[in-house]
């Protein structure tokens, strides 16, 4: 990487020349719908606008493509990382190197062809992240290497890191050798049992099958008369046999997604903790490389999903502040005893994720169940006022009451059973979910407020939801349905301090 | 609160809010149950051939909202206290249900007031208090506006003196 000439001060680099070959292709990607119908409506009409047409949309992807790459600068000073970018609008963003708390790697298809990274340098605020789109692999993570150790070592009297003029930014600055990175999980293709039963791919599979659905108008097989007589067919079969392979078609059809989805998704699978930081490297097709540093990590979650329980699967994800998504999942589905050990290594504590909880009473259990037989009313209701609109059977309105009855059972029992929480040394330990079970292990030193909360039915009964408020991952921890003199005491012992001023003697 | 054991229980925060705020509840809820209330007795008359059920349907959601606009802010005005101490700012809230906070002063990020066109009439403000988690914005509704700017001045001096990132 060669400074421009004329790029204001010293020390700024562009980004990879070979971006100038990413974007064009984006943009002509991006760009093609609307140009190959805008062509087609020309070509029907006239071809006199040929010569003006073809050089515009050819060029024009180009110099859209090539804009950014002219456009966009970056340096590291000793204090600051800055990213100058824009054409008319000039933006500059800049991070003071102390507070740079993430920088992950990203490269797509196209991005590993090129031999290209897209570097994300995550700071103390939530969603701003200064993104330098694409630099060579070697920059990328001789940046990434720089950012991470210097933040670590913290040394005072550090030299200037200014990129050298080819283009490495300075790999001989910091003295100290790096650490030995410990690995702490890897891929481990027996996990590949668990695929299956992790339905968050459902989503996409059921996606894809609208596509389909949506195509298939226009294929030839599917006109009317073809459909008419495979339905005559098809009737002369019993009923339960197109229904068999229907199910067996569907589950055959999601073993192969699930299992393809996984191994895309988690190829190459490392956590590595080096530079004072969990790093995560996986994918097939698009590699991601997501750094969460230590310190900015209160604490994990550790989810059974409903199916995958059956097989002793669980996933685990950490809980930092200052990232934008501070959830970060950082296991693919495997089984619980590893989930565990990474969860334990992370917090650096053995317990939290494997002590029994505190169970919330029977009062607790019956609420447990009355929320849920709310919900199966609120069902019943809604079909009830179908059943008085659209005038069918009745029996569907009881079906689905009944149905509705006995899921409510089940979720209820399930929610209770899930119920709980504990406090472990330096850790507050919540129990939750309704299908899923769900354990979230929060650093008390993470903990930044308290809300407790009473319904009107919870104040019959005495109990409360208490919400310990934080910055890392979803904000907030939910201890529910707990007795109220029960919440106040865990919050007091959790917090010690806090709520001193505000308690009386009973 | 409802206290089991010999434990330690929370005591409700030290102060009540304005006593204007009853006036500021009142009128606001009016406001808002009236359009209600017209609106159904309008869509009650206006669609014909409706049965009687309806009309009582109409009266019944008429008297809920007398009552909201009567019980309402009493109820609410006994219910909401606050409290700043040197360490920690306590609030609770509510009518129906209730909601007790407390959020450490050293993790406070930002200190805002606001007074809304119809609290100026009552010469009210409320004062929201706001962490780094999206769960622990507290807010004292309500205020006379002379002891909101108060309580900021003084929320706004003990937050300048940390220093800490406050997450």
């Amino acid at each position: 990487m060669i400074p421009a000439p004329g790029s204001p001060g010293e020390g700024w680099s562009r980004l990879s020349p070979r971006k100038l070959l990413l974007d064009p292709v984006k943009a002509i990607g991006q760009a093609i719908v609307p140009v190959v119908i805008a062509l087609v409506g020309i070509s029907q009409s006239d071809t006199r606008f040929w010569p003006f047409i073809f050089p515009v949309v050819v060029v024009a992807p180009l110099v859209f493509g090539a804009l950014p790459w002219l456009t966009t600068h970056y340096r590291l000073t000793d204090s600051q990382i800055q990213v100058r970018s824009g054409v008319l609008n000039k933006t500059t963003s800049t991070a003071p190197l102390d507070r740079v708390r993430s920088v992950d790697l990203e490269a797509s298809l196209l991005h590993r062809v090129l031999g290209l990274q897209k570097v994300q340098v995550g700071t103390g605020v939530d969603d701003d992240r200064i993104t330098l789109d694409a630099l060579a692999l070697a920059d990328a993570q001789a940046l990434r290497t720089t950012l991470l150790r210097r933040r670590e070592a913290e040394q005072p009297a550090a030299a200037p890191v200014l990129p050298a003029e080819d283009g490495a930014p300075a790999p001989a600055v910091v003295p100290t050798p790096p650490p030995s990175p410990t690995l702490l999980a890897r891929i481990d293709w027996s996990w590949l049992r668990f695929a299956p039963f992790s339905l968050a791919r459902l989503v996409l599979l059921a996606g894809a099958v609208g596509v389909v659905a949506q195509f298939g108008d226009d294929l030839p097989i599917w006109n009317e008369e073809t459909a008419t007589s495979a339905w005559a067919w098809i009737t002369q079969f019993a009923i339960a046999l197109v229904a068999l392979v229907l199910a067996v078609g569907g589950l055959a059809l999601w073993l192969v997604v699930s299992v393809a989805g996984y191994v895309v998704q988690w190829w190459g699978f490392r956590l590595v903790r080096e530079h004072g930081s969990l790093h995560l490297t996986s994918g097939l097709f698009t590699t991601r490389s997501i750094t969460v540093e230590e310190a900015k990590v209160r604490g994990v979650e550790l989810v059974d999903p409903l199916l995958m329980r059956l097989v002793g699967g669980a996933e685990l994800s950490t809980l930092a502040t200052g990232v934008e998504d501070g959830v970060t999942q950082v296991l693919p589905p495997c089984p619980r005893a590893v989930a565990i050990g990474v969860g334990e290594s992370v917090l650096d504590q053995p317990g939290p994720l494997t002590e029994p909880l505190v169970e919330h009473g029977p009062r607790a259990h019956r609420r447990a169940w009355f929320r849920q037989l709310g919900n199966a009313v609120d069902v019943t209701v809604v079909a009830g006022v179908a059943w008085w609109l659209l005038d069918f059977s009745g029996l569907w309105v009881l079906g689905v009451a009944l149905a509705a009855l006995l899921l409510a059972a089940v979720a209820g029992e399930a929610s209770y059973r899930h119920l709980g929480h504990a406090l472990h040394e330096r850790h507050l330990v919540a129990g939750s979910g309704t299908l899923a079970r769900v354990r979230t292990v929060l650093e008390t030193d993470g903990i930044i407020g308290w809300v407790v909360s009473q319904s009107w039915w919870q104040r019959r009964i005495g109990l409360a939801d208490l919400t310990a408020t934080t910055a890392a991952g979803a904000e907030r921890v939910l201890v529910r349905d707990v007795r109220v003199d029960v919440a106040v005491a865990l919050a007091d012992r959790a917090t010690p301090g806090l709520l001193t001023d505000f308690l009386e003697p009973a | 609160m409802s206290h089991v054991g010999g434990t330690p229980v929370l005591r409700e925060p030290a102060y009540q809010v304005s006593p204007q705020a009853i006036g500021f509840w009142t009128v606001s809820a009016l406001i808002g149950d009236v359009l209600l209330v017209l609106g159904a007795v309008l869509a009650w008359l206006v669609v014909p051939g409706a049965p009687g059920w309806v009309g009582l349907l109409v009266l019944l959601l008429a008297l809920v909202a007398v009552a909201h606009v009567v019980l309402m802010p009493r109820i609410r005005f006994r219910v909401h206290r606050w409290e700043v101490t040197d360490t920690a700012v306590h609030t609770r809230e509510g009518w129906i249900g209730r909601q007790t906070r407390i959020a450490p002063i050293s993790r406070v990020q930002t200190v805002d007031s606001r007074q809304g066109a119809l609290q100026r009439l009552f010469g009210l403000a409320s004062i929201t208090v706001t962490t780094a988690s999206a769960a622990g914005p507290i807010t004292v509704d309500c205020l006379d506006a002379e002891t909101a700017r108060h309580v900021v001045a003084r929320l706004t001096a003990i937050t300048a003196t940390t220093e800490d990132d406050a997450t």
